[in-house]
């Protein structure tokens, strides 16, 4: 079937089976392959995405259902220049990324924290990451990057928006 | 070493930068045009002999290209070290669910699965062994190969430390504890799962692309198994998603798999695992039981050790052999006593199978020893910090194994540290003081350990590296060790900025590689640090060298005359000359810009027999603190703090020592709390993250981390190693926690909510089901 929608800012028109995941439209169709998979259960959060804004587990998403609708993936958050963004400097800043494979993920879920709340505190970051995954980092250096970069778009006039 | 520029100081993680953007390419984000997709048929039944195995209909399902088997392989596919025990794929039986029988290669993934399912394969099952306990018996169904000097076929190995007789010193003693401790399988559960593609190439030869730990261990058993020369086999490490020890024995498997799928169907081809079927295939940290009998006086000073315990391989015997060897050596703890010994025994059951897991034995017996060392400081009524710093080993002490530390023991700082950090000798008091009838009653427990570095008398215990300056003027450096997520590479590239003088962001350093980078042993026993960082230690400075002869020329002055100001080197003249020019001067000179590096770790020796020797160099000291509030009304434990300091000789990488810290402890807290791979007869219980439970953030607390560095000398700058042992004491540290809180101990690994209200297990509904229907659909 043909299935239309937002893909990180850009409209997109693809014929895919009915029955596939959006993670598995993402993946096999676009070859984004920024978005994870690590369980296909609703679990892990590693093939999270921004839906209409909100955090949603791909996985867990039938590609039909997304007609018309806003989906954004790793490859659609930088900042302008197409470098990274400053929740993803900060990521690299306070050593939060180790092997990597839960990263994707937890980025798009710190951008779907930071998009409700501005200055979430410590125990707000836990919460919104806790369907996210990570077995390499123990999560005291992502939730410190997350904390730093709330703190860095709190202080600054314009914020870098994540979705440029 | 002093005023050091990058070494020890806050710096950025050379593979960050793809990982933040979606950009580095795991295996299975990898595909090549006309690439196939591989499956496995895997075994439904614990223990059987395959009667029937007929793969023809398989090949007539549309679009499956290509079908292997043993058949396919030379000597059946059998490889494994220390003991030849496994098959790329089942040969003549099969001794665990999980295990893969066949493999098939289709134009798509739901193809090849059709495949799968389309195999004939009919299986007589054959009695099994579950309980560790009867492995031995005289009629226990045979498991392991057929052996030749009348020991049991099931019987792996015997580990002794022996140290004088403390059956005789213990009653002698005014205090003796006695008691068992039990710990359960761990699953990895690293984010992404195993994977591996195979390329063809146009010679005859293969190109592997393996998430793996150590690519020269399956470049050697695919040359084995495929009948090919070293020269036709080229195993390549991308970006590994984490292994913790996990990535070995059962992705080898992958790549024979792939391996040979490829060369038969001459296309690329390419496997990777669901969770599930990652969970019911993978080798486990395998489950330990222990008697410990410890003998002290009532002045607080220890005396004897008497430790005897059983270990269950599983179905293979992968790495048992060495983590029951590193087990017998830490299983006393990191103290002195006047008569200690140690006797492990390792078995093969049909339970899964059991390998290398982040600590590699020393987390079992660490969560044994350090429980009774508190159950000994709770009998003699002192406080278990002080009963461990009088006892704890120091400088100039002699271990149980008959070693003398003569340098780097940091253990008294460690636990000196802790103490203050978690202002223990307060909660201690206030906690002590709880009301009886309070419902959430809190606790600390405190928890030391070592850890041996790298491999010990496990093997020979070199590496090497390269080190070039290309056209360019960019550096690249290749090690034999891999970087799964560790962040070696940036322990790399810091170490040689530092020796060479030049900004971090010159040096590139290339994923492993068996055609370009040599074989430095594997990746293993947190011992990429000291012998890769030693080796491109030693690859800089001998490039350094003709840097300088260069620099010195074009200053015209002695070599000595020539020092450096950040990347500028200056003579006599004071006039600085930039490295870009003194590198090009080099090239004029006609001196090479590359070097090598070989470190070779100092000698060590271990008599299996005797029991005694110097089983490690050096060794890594540690201690953590858990604060813990126990809700006796649902048993729920909640870790409110952790207190970590550890001694790791020097840090290189800070934001990578903490991250390996706060890592490590994450997979304690789970190891202590609620992670179990229970198996019922054989079928793995929980099978994806439903309900194989590991910490989430809500789960971690904030953690307190901290370093001591009793330098190393013979470690690059002094450093030792970090990353199994960070996870090591947690689990034991919240085990005496839970004690000071509740006066209950508990003795069997993890300390989940039954265990805490009722002390005891609640009956478990096994699902060989759930494990039939994951190896046929997901
Ligand atoms: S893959 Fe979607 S939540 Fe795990
Ligand atoms: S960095 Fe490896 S799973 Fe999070």
């Amino acid at each position: 079937m043909l299935i239309n929608f937002i893909l990180n800012h850009n409209p997109v028109s693809v014929d895919a089976p009915a029955d596939i995941t959006l993670l598995a439209l993402l993946r096999d169709h676009f070859k984004l392959t920024g978005t994870k998979e690590a369980c296909e259960v609703g679990e892990c959060g590693a093939c999270s995405v921004l839906l209409d804004g909100e955090l949603a587990n791909s996985c867990l998403v039938a590609a039909p259902s997304v007609m018309g609708r806003d989906v954004v993936t790793i490859e659609g958050i930088h900042a302008e220049d197409g470098g990274p963004n400053d929740l993803q400097r900060n990521f690299i800043e306070k050593g939060a990324v180790q092997c990597g494979f839960c990263i994707p993920g937890m980025v798009i879920a710190g951008e779907a924290l930071l998009a409700i709340k501005s200055e979430p505190s410590r125990l707000e970051i836990r919460e919104a990451l806790a369907g996210n995954l990570c077995r390499c980092t123990g999560y005291m250096q992502i939730v410190d990057a997350i904390e730093t970069t709330a703190k860095g778009r709190a202080e600054k006039p314009h914020p870098e928006k994540r979705e440029n | 070493m002093t005023n050091l520029k990058f070494v020890g100081h806050p710096a950025q993680r050379v593979d960050a930068l793809d990982k933040v953007m979606g950009k580095t390419k795991y295996v299975g984000d990898m595909s090549l045009p006309g690439m196939l997709y591989a499956r496995t048929l895997r075994s439904e039944l614990p223990h059987a002999r395959i009667v029937k195995l007929d793969t023809s209909p398989a090949l007539k399902v549309p679009g499956v290209v290509a079908v292997v088997t043993s058949a396919d392989f030379v000597n059946h596919s059998n490889f494994g070290f220390p003991i030849s025990d496994m098959y790329m794929l089942a040969y003549e039986k099969v001794r665990y669910v999980g295990e893969g029988i066949a493999s098939v290669a289709a134009e798509t993934p739901e193809a090849a699965l059709e495949g799968v399912n389309a195999i004939i394969c009919e299986m007589e099952p054959l009695p099994a062994v579950f309980d560790m306990a009867h492995a031995l018996d005289p009629d226990a169904p045979q498991i392991g190969p057929d052996r030749s000097d009348g020991k049991h076929p099931n019987y792996i190995g015997h580990y002794p430390v022996y140290k004088g007789n403390p059956q005789e010193k213990l009653p002698q003693c005014d205090v003796v504890v006695d008691q068992n401790y039990e710990t359960v399988m761990q699953e990895h559960a690293y984010l992404e799962t195993e994977g591996g593609l195979a390329i063809p190439t146009p010679e005859g030869g293969v190109v592997v692309y393996l998430s793996c730990q150590s690519p020269f261990i399956p470049r050697n058993d695919l040359c084995k198994v495929l009948g090919l020369p070293a020269d036709r086999v080229r195993v390549i490490v991308p970006p590994v998603g984490g292994s913790f020890g996990g990535k070995d024995d059962l992705n080898y498997q992958t790549a024979g798999q792939v391996a040979a799928l490829a060369l038969k169907a001459k296309r690329p081809v390419r496997m990777t695992f669901s969770r599930e079927e990652s969970i019911i295939a993978s080798y486990k940290r395998g489950s330990m039981r222990m008697n410990i009998k410890l003998g002290a006086d009532q002045d607080g000073t220890l005396r004897a050790c008497e430790f005897r315990s059983l270990y269950d391989s599983g179905a293979y015997s992968s790495q048992s052999p060495f983590t029951s060897w590193r087990a017998s050596i830490h299983a006393m703890g990191a103290y002195r006593y006047e008569d200690c010994t140690v006797d492990i025994d390792t078995v093969y059951t049909n339970t899964g199978y059991a390998g290398a897991y982040r600590g590699f034995g020393n987390t079992e017996v660490c969560s044994g020893i350090e429980q009774a060392i508190d159950e000994m400081a709770d009998a003699l009524k002192m406080d278990p910090l002080e009963f461990r710093l009088k006892n704890c080993l120091k400088v100039g002490d002699v271990t149980p194994h008959g070693q003398l530390l003569s340098e780097s023991v940091g253990l008294s700082d460690c636990l000196l540290a802790v103490r203050k950090m978690s202002d223990w000798d307060r909660k201690r008091k206030e906690f002590a003081n709880q009301s009886p009838s309070s419902e959430k009653r809190r606790g600390v427990g405190v928890s030391a350990l070592f850890h041996g570095t790298s491999l010990g008398a496990e093997g020979l215990d070199e590496a090497t590296a390269t080190i070039e300056i290309h056209a360019d003027n960019q550096v690249t450096l290749t090690s034999g060790l891999t970087d799964y997520g560790t962040g070696a590479r940036t322990v790399y590239t810091l170490i040689a900025a530092e020796i060479l003088g030049i900004q971090p962001e010159r040096i590139k350093v290339h994923n492993p590689d068996t055609n370009t980078a040599k074989d430095s042993g594997p990746t293993v026993a947190s011992r990429t640090t000291i012998l890769a960082g030693n080796s491109v230690r030693v690859a800089a400075q001998n490039l350094l060298q003709n840097l300088d002869w260069a620099a010195a020329d074009l200053l015209k002055c002695d070599v000595y005359q020539v020092h450096r100001v950040s990347e500028d080197y200056i003579g006599p003249s004071k006039e600085p000359v930039s490295w870009d020019i003194v590198v090009k001067h080099a090239r004029e000179m006609g001196l090479v810009l590359s070097a090598f590096g070989r470190w070779s770790a100092p000698q060590i020796h271990w008599d299996e027999e005797k029991g005694t020797g110097t089983p490690y160099f050096a060794y890594h000291f540690g201690a953590q603190v858990a604060e813990v509030e126990v809700d006796l009304k649902t048993g729920h434990t909640d870790v409110i703090n952790i207190w970590a300091v550890h001694d790791i000789g020097k840090v290189i990488f800070p934001q990578g020592a903490y991250g390996q810290l706060y890592g490590g402890i994450s997979h304690g807290l789970g190891y202590g709390l609620y992670e179990d791979l229970d198996y019922q007869n054989g079928y793995a219980q929980s099978i994806n993250f439903d309900t194989y439970l590991i910490p989430t953030a809500m789960d971690m607390p904030e953690i307190q981390g901290g370093f001591v560095e009793a330098s190393f000398s013979a470690g690059p700058f002094g450093a030792k190693n970090i990353a199994e042992p960070a996870m090591v004491p947690t689990a034991p540290a919240i085990l005496n926690a839970i004690a000071n809180a509740t006066g209950r101990r508990i003795r069997k690994l993890p300390a989940n909510l039954e265990r805490v209200m009722l002390g005891k297990e609640l009956t478990k509904k096994g699902s060989p089901f759930s494990c039939k229907v994951a190896l046929k659909i997901t």
